[in-house]
């Protein structure tokens, strides 16, 4: 444990003794701001009148600015977590660091969740970005404060398991470069994963003069995959969560996702003893 | 101290390392001699659990490197060939964090950190950012890093090289005091260091060891002509021939 916070603790504070962090935390909060005032704007326009905008009454604050946002948070995330996680551990690869990791008494674990929990540090510092616009929110409109402080638990876990991938990803590669660009790649083929399988039909795609034996399992095959596609996105799950609705399976969902690469991770450490 | 046999290092088809055994006895300095890309860093990465051996065992302070990495890695200090640091950290704040990684208790790292900064000479440096230090300051830093926590082994890969004259004279005397009270195993191509530096000195060729023996006897042995060796250099040189003739 102590190991752990020793690690963590190091590399935390790397992100705040270079630039790096200022300009993660930074790009962040100027990204989110300009998407929270535009989106407010906008709300405060269709509040005035909702005619013009084809809506019938005010319509639901949740609904239409509290969830977009936070998902839109999210998708930030999407785009700036690669830079946290990229350095985690191709850049100790790469400067030869990584050879103090693995000879002075340190266990796996101490340099996994070492390194995972200095990026979930990052992370919390950006949910302080966004807790601040749940601030405003919170003063300005009659929301539950337990749906603002479930919509910055959301936004987290979506970024916990964004940054699970990115550490994987980074243990892999030995310059940052390439485990920022595979990263992103990863997270963008995801994301258009999701948007392509709502167009998906619920139909079997094998054409009905086929055999009975191969349709069914060609429609079995790809039952999994638009499920696979339709759940697995990251904010796929985000969307009902931020409007305040407690469903366990999503968080379940982000939790399985984090351990899953972090697990990938381990592995993919304990390959060098094996690996020649 | 240090206790090997039978150790070989493939990557692929290429054996760096064959089939290596020596020992090194508690107190002794040991000079591990040989031309580049012989496999001295290679077997020292694996004493330090760096890398796996594919075949052979190696003991380190009575722990067996394979199975009991942890204990192993409490007992050396390593200072590797191109010295990693984390260039954007403050010196007294890196070793701090090294003495946290190793044990050292709480109430007695300051302590510690502030004796390994004497001992290699940093007291101007230890407020500086190390990706400000020269060279050999670095090394330093290395060389400190590596002595966190007393350990009572110290393995030194090449570390002289691409110091200036007077920083080399003055690493050398810190490790010659350091053999006092710690087992060293120091690599080097430099032969007049390890003549000044070592007890005994294993010469590694192509991966394999071409010669070990104390520093009296290797300069005082005869050639295959029957001359007397004056001096390390050609004991070395000769080793390093003979190997050649064996390949052949």
């Amino acid at each position: 444990m102590k190991n752990i916070w020793a690690v963590c603790r190091r590399e935390f504070a790397s992100f705040f003794v270079t630039p790096m962090g200022y300009v993660v935390v930074g790009t962040f909060a100027l990204i989110t701001g300009l998407g929270f005032t535009a989106s407010f704007i906008f709300y405060a326009r269709v509040t005035e009148s909702p005619s013009t905008y084809a809506y019938q009454g005010v319509p639901d604050f949740e609904e239409t600015l509290l969830s977009p946002f936070l998902v839109f948070c999210g998708m930030v995330i999407m785009f700036i977590g690669p830079l946290i996680t990229m350095r985690l551990l191709a850049e100790e690869r790469h400067r030869g660091t990584i050879e103090l990791l693995l000879t002075h008494p340190l266990r796996d674990r101490d340099i996994v969740f070492g390194k995972y929990l200095a990026s979930l540090g990052m992370l919390a510092v950006m949910m302080l970005v966004v807790a601040v616009h749940l601030c405003v929110v919170g003063y300005f409109v009659d929301v539950e404060p337990a749906v603002l402080v479930f919509g910055v638990i959301t936004v987290f876990l979506m970024g916990a398991a964004f940054l699970s991938m990115g550490l994987f990803v980074s243990s892999l590669c030995s310059t940052q470069i390439t485990a920022g660009t595979f990263t992103f790649g990863l997270f963008f083929v995801l994301y258009i994963l999701g948007a392509l399988s709502e167009d998906m039909s619920e139909e079997n795609p094998a054409p009905p003069g086929w055999p009975e034996g191969v349709r069914g399992a060609i429609g079995f095959a790809y039952g999994i995959f638009r499920s696979l596609a339709r759940q697995l996105p990251l904010d796929a799950h985000a969307k009902e969560m931020a409007q305040g609705v407690v469903a366990p399976h999503d968080i379940v969902y982000y939790i399985l996702f984090a351990a899953f690469f972090l697990f990938l991770t381990f592995r993919s450490l304990e390959s060098r003893k094996w690996r020649s | 101290m240090i206790e090997v046999s039978g150790l070989t290092k493939c990557y692929g088809p290429v054996e760096a390392v064959r089939d290596i055994s020596f020992r090194v006895e508690p107190g002794e300095i040991v000079g591990f001699l040989g031309p580049n890309g012989a496999g001295k860093s290679t077997t020292m990465r694996m004493l330090t659990g760096s890398i796996p051996a594919t075949r052979g065992k190696a003991m380190v302070a009575g722990y067996d490197v394979a199975t009991q990495p942890l204990e192993v890695k409490r007992r050396v200090g390593y200072l590797p060939e191109n010295v990693p640091l984390y260039p954007e950290m403050v010196v007294s704040r890196f070793l701090s964090y090294v003495a946290e990684i190793k044990d050292v208790p709480r109430g007695a790292r300051k302590a510690e950190v502030g004796r390994v900064v004497e001992r290699c000479g940093l007291e101007q440096m230890s407020n500086r950012v190390i990706q400000n230090l020269s060279k050999g300051f670095r090394q330093r830093v290395g060389l400190a890093q590596a002595l966190i926590g007393n350990p009572p082994v110290l393995i030194l890969d090449e570390p002289t090289v691409g110091l200036d004259p007077k920083q080399i004279v003055e690493i050398r005397k810190t490790i010659k005091e350091l053999a006092e009270e710690h087992t060293v195993l120091l690599s080097t191509h430099i032969l007049p260091e390890v003549a000044m530096l070592c007890d005994r000195v294993i010469i590694i060729n192509r991966g394999r060891i071409a010669a070990q023996d104390t520093m009296e006897n290797l300069s005082a042995a005869e050639g295959p002509g029957g001359e007397r060796r004056g001096t390390l250099e050609d004991a070395f040189m000769a080793a390093v021939a003979a190997e050649e003739n064996i390949e052949e």
